[in-house]
């Protein structure tokens, strides 16, 4: 095995381990002891506000970790999105309108 | 409605699974091209899908290798990048308590946020969802993701992707979700909350720890605002549920199943 290899090697052994810590202890320690009440009151709004903070960087911050507010067709395409998720109910529906319409507000925006 | 309960479990968790599966795709052969360019082999491109299965890291390994990054900084940069699974997994265990630890360890090391975010959703609106079906559209998940990997591994530098129209599949994935989970008009506050704090955590930590950052806060803010209205103001116009155009269709469909 050469150099290159062991290292790839070594960075998806040692990735597969940084995964695995915080997928699986929290998820061990909550699943085997009681908790109260409270707790998962608290819990249920964990989903709404992750899914929003995973949004919010997909639109407002780039790679380089800078704030952006010029993707268009990304907010046009968000907007479309929530009303058809918010009517359809369709996951795969809102996924695709999603696809077609952030591709072809890029397309237009580019010919403007 | 006897074909619908007899359904097969693969079937069921497959039909969950599916708007999942095709957005993985071409993120998958993405992912895919990234880690080829950067000089993984085929076969390392397939572990660390399996393994690692995670886009964000995935992307960040393809990046990193290019730069020829040390192994210990990865590993560091990877760390942070996934300690927000520690949030999927703590909100999900409610739904897992039943199960043995092997079963927790096998579900926990195909978790991410997509997966989780379809399952999450099961949970919360079927009561028939079990461990066994989620486990099961993890896998799906997994299948579909290590494919489009290995696609984007032949490719390799053949074609090019144009990666952010690509990753909206995923943006368009969460708001789906964020609209099905806005049942109360009181769920606005901790979206608004973490929308802003998420900009400005993951820009001023130039880290995706941002993103704990902002979902504890928002999620603290709107449990604590909850509280605070149902024992002072407990008519509260906040307090009220939203309407859902969809809402009368399914319970014609969960009395007609029942």
């Amino acid at each position: 095995m050469d150099a290159e290899t062991k290292r790839h090697l070594m960075i998806v052994v040692f990735g597969m381990i940084a995964a695995l810590i915080p997928r699986y202890f929290p998820m061990l320690f909550f699943t085997t002891r009681k908790v109260p009440t409270w707790f998962n009151e608290w819990m249920n709004y964990m989903p709404v506000a992750l899914f929003s903070s995973l949004i919010a960087k997909d639109l407002f911050v780039d790679h380089s970790y800078h704030m952006v507010f010029t993707n268009f067709n990304m907010y046009l395409a968000a907007i479309i999105v929530v009303i058809v998720a918010y009517y359809t109910r369709s996951m795969f529906l809102s996924v695709m309108v999603g696809l077609l319409s952030v591709w072809g507000f890029a397309l237009l925006f580019a010919a403007m | 409605m006897n074909e619908h309960t007899n359904e097969p479990q693969w079937l069921k968790a497959l039909k969950a699974c599916l708007p999942l599966m095709i957005s993985y795709l071409p993120i998958g052969i993405a992912a895919g091209i990234l880690l080829k360019t950067g000089g993984f082999a085929i076969w390392m491109i397939v572990l660390v899908s399996l393994f690692v299965f995670s886009g964000g890291a995935q992307f960040l390994i393809a990046s990193s290798i290019m730069t020829g990054t040390p192994v210990f900084t990865i590993t560091l940069l990877l760390f942070f990048l996934e300690l927000r699974y520690a949030l999927l997994g703590t909100s999900l265990s409610k739904y897992l308590k039943n199960e043995s630890k092997p079963f927790i360890f096998r579900f926990a090391f195909s978790m991410n946020d997509e997966n989780y975010a379809v399952n999450y959703l099961k949970f919360s609106t079927d009561k028939k969802w079990s461990a066994n079906d989620a486990l099961m559209v993890e896998y799906f998940s997994l299948l579909s993701w290590t494919v489009g990997n290995i696609i984007g591994g032949i490719l390799g530098t053949k074609i090019t992707i144009d990666l952010p129209i690509v990753h909206f599949a995923l943006t368009a994935m969460f708001l789906y979700m964020v609209t099905m989970q806005l049942k109360r008009r009181i769920l606005f506050v901790p979206v608004i909350i973490s929308v802003v704090v998420a900009v400005l955590a993951v820009v001023m930590l130039k880290s995706t720890l941002g993103l704990i950052v902002a979902t504890l806060v928002a999620a603290t803010a709107g449990y604590l605002l909850e509280r605070y209205l149902k024992a002072n103001y407990s008519d509260s116009a906040i307090l009220k549920r939203i309407k859902n155009p969809r809402a009368r269709e399914m319970e014609q469909i969960s009395e007609a199943e029942n």
